[in-house]
């Protein structure tokens, strides 16, 4: 039940809930992707897939794979604007950071950065909930490999494996399937458990250019994406095994 | 903010009601428990830590808050408004330090807390946060526990329980408690109380506890001034070793 304008802007409902705020999730479910991310003993993977909905598109711009300082990246999950409105603040808060501080922002942070940002726009009646779920990754220097997720409530957790957009719960299942026994994942064990999670919900077999993946090790600490030729070495090593 | 908004969402119903409040309260219900009470020579207060998968690293997630060395946090509600309200008490509480170059009486820093929680229930374009706060500390008048609304309105407790199970945690807290009942007694309470409403198993990660004070604490000679610590995940094991 809804009473004045609790569902156009984020003011409590009569049952103490805030409309705004849960429309911005379904508006992830919506954009029909779903993104993955794994942490493993000294690395952690995001990955996400790669629809091309046009020929003419040129297909090295769709990406939904963004770096936001050379040791930390992120996926995004929901609407492309908004995604890049959040990547965009992202990327300045941390080089702020880095700025008036001397050291490279912690992924936690900037994590806990952006949702507090998020915060904001679920108590302030003039902005709008953005419609996107943020998938950060990094390596910490005390702590190891990281992944946190941050939400359109303003919410943020750091995870052992998460999940975001239309097939979340699907994944989440089966990757808290995988990671009952916590089994020390090695990079290459992270990166085929983040693939397989992704095609088995979405009962497809990738080709390489169909999905991005993002990468942090501990060998080499900065984010990168991999190309299509490592992407198909990993999809050839998984169809190998079976 | 843009001055569209320049006017408040929180305004009377022909009732004379604050109905955005009210809805807050509900929000807060909805949230986990989270009990306080305090004791003759300290407070503890206690939360669930309920993950909602077994994939969440728990330990990002931090619910008792340290706001400075003599006061800590828990609530009950949203977490994201949560996070603000820390914020704000640890600046309100340093600020207070520059000028007095000693740390805020409990009671002071809840006020500045509450008043903060009151002027978004007032401001033009925004909502009340929707969490309520228990905040525990030890200044010179001694172990002080405070409950904060979404109105801004606070009062002092002896014990106190806000969330979902609160009607049920009070009550039994009511039949509990007693004004001679020392830390360690307090401690053990507030994990059967919290244990009463628990979905799921009570384990030493799935609860956060925050303590202030007990045995030689406290001001004047000879004494320690007693600082809000939260208790580690090997200590809330010898706790509940001792009450199965």
């Amino acid at each position: 039940s809804s009473a004045g304008y609790d569902r156009h802007i984020t003011i409590f409902s009569p049952e103490g809930r805030l409309y705004q705020v849960e429309y911005a999730f379904k508006a992830i479910s919506n954009s029909g992707m779903t993104s993955v991310g794994v942490r493993g003993k000294d690395s952690v993977i995001i990955v996400t897939q790669k629809k091309i909905p046009d020929k003419l598109l040129d297909p090295s711009t769709v990406t939904h794979i963004f770096r936001l300082t050379p040791y930390v990246g992120c996926v995004m999950t929901g609407m492309i604007a908004d995604a890049r409105a959040q990547v965009s603040r992202a990327r300045s808060e941390a080089a702020e950071f880095r700025y008036k501080n001397g050291y490279e922002m912690p992924t936690d942070m900037l994590a806990k950065r952006v949702a507090n940002i998020n915060q904001v726009y679920t108590q302030h009646a003039a902005m709008r909930p953005l419609g996107v779920s943020m998938i950060l990754i990094g390596y910490d220097d005390e702590r190891g490999p990281q992944l946190f997720k941050c939400d359109p409530a303003g919410y943020y957790v750091g995870c052992k494996a998460t999940a975001a957009g239309a097939k979340k719960q699907e994944a989440l299942n089966h990757l808290e399937k995988k990671l009952k026994k916590d089994p020390q994942l090695g990079t290459e064990e992270t990166i085929e458990l983040a693939i397989t999670t992704l095609s088995s919900i979405l009962s497809a077999d990738f080709k390489a250019t169909e999905i991005e993946i993002g990468i942090v090790t501990v060998e080499d600490r900065k984010f990168r994406t991999l190309s299509t030729a490592e992407i198909e070495d990993h999809l050839q090593r998984i169809v190998e095994k079976d | 903010m843009t001055d569209r908004y320049s006017f408040s969402l929180t305004t009377f119903s022909p009732s004379g009601k604050l109905v955005q409040i009210e809805y807050a309260l509900k929000a807060v219900a909805q949230g986990v428990t989270s009990i306080g009470i305090k004791a003759t020579n300290g407070v503890v207060i206690a939360t669930e830590k309920k993950s909602a998968s077994s994939l969440i690293d728990d330990s990002s997630l931090e619910k008792v808050a340290v706001v400075c060395p003599n006061i800590g946090m828990v609530y009950s509600g949203m977490g994201p408004d949560f996070r603000v309200l820390t914020t704000k008490a640890r600046k309100a509480a340093q600020k207070y330090k520059r000028i007095y170059d000693e740390y805020p009486p409990t009671g002071i820093l809840v006020k500045e807390v509450a008043s903060v929680m009151q002027e978004f229930t007032q401001s033009g374009g925004v909502r009340p946060f929707g969490v309520s706060l228990l905040v525990c500390g030890y200044d010179e008048k001694g172990p002080g526990l405070y409950q904060v609304d979404p109105s801004g309105s606070y009062w002092a407790w002896k014990a106190s329980a806000i969330g979902k199970n609160m009607v049920n945690a009070k009550t039994f807290l009511e039949k509990r408690y007693n004004d001679d009942m020392e830390l360690e007694d307090a401690v053990h309470t507030a994990i059967i109380t919290l244990k009463e409403g628990f979905e799921g198993e009570m384990n030493e990660h799935s609860i956060e506890i925050g303590v202030i004070g007990g045995g030689n604490f406290g001001f004047g000679p000879g004494k320690e001034e007693p600082v809000f610590k939260k208790l580690t995940p090997e200590e809330i094991k010898d706790y509940l070793a001792n009450i199965v």
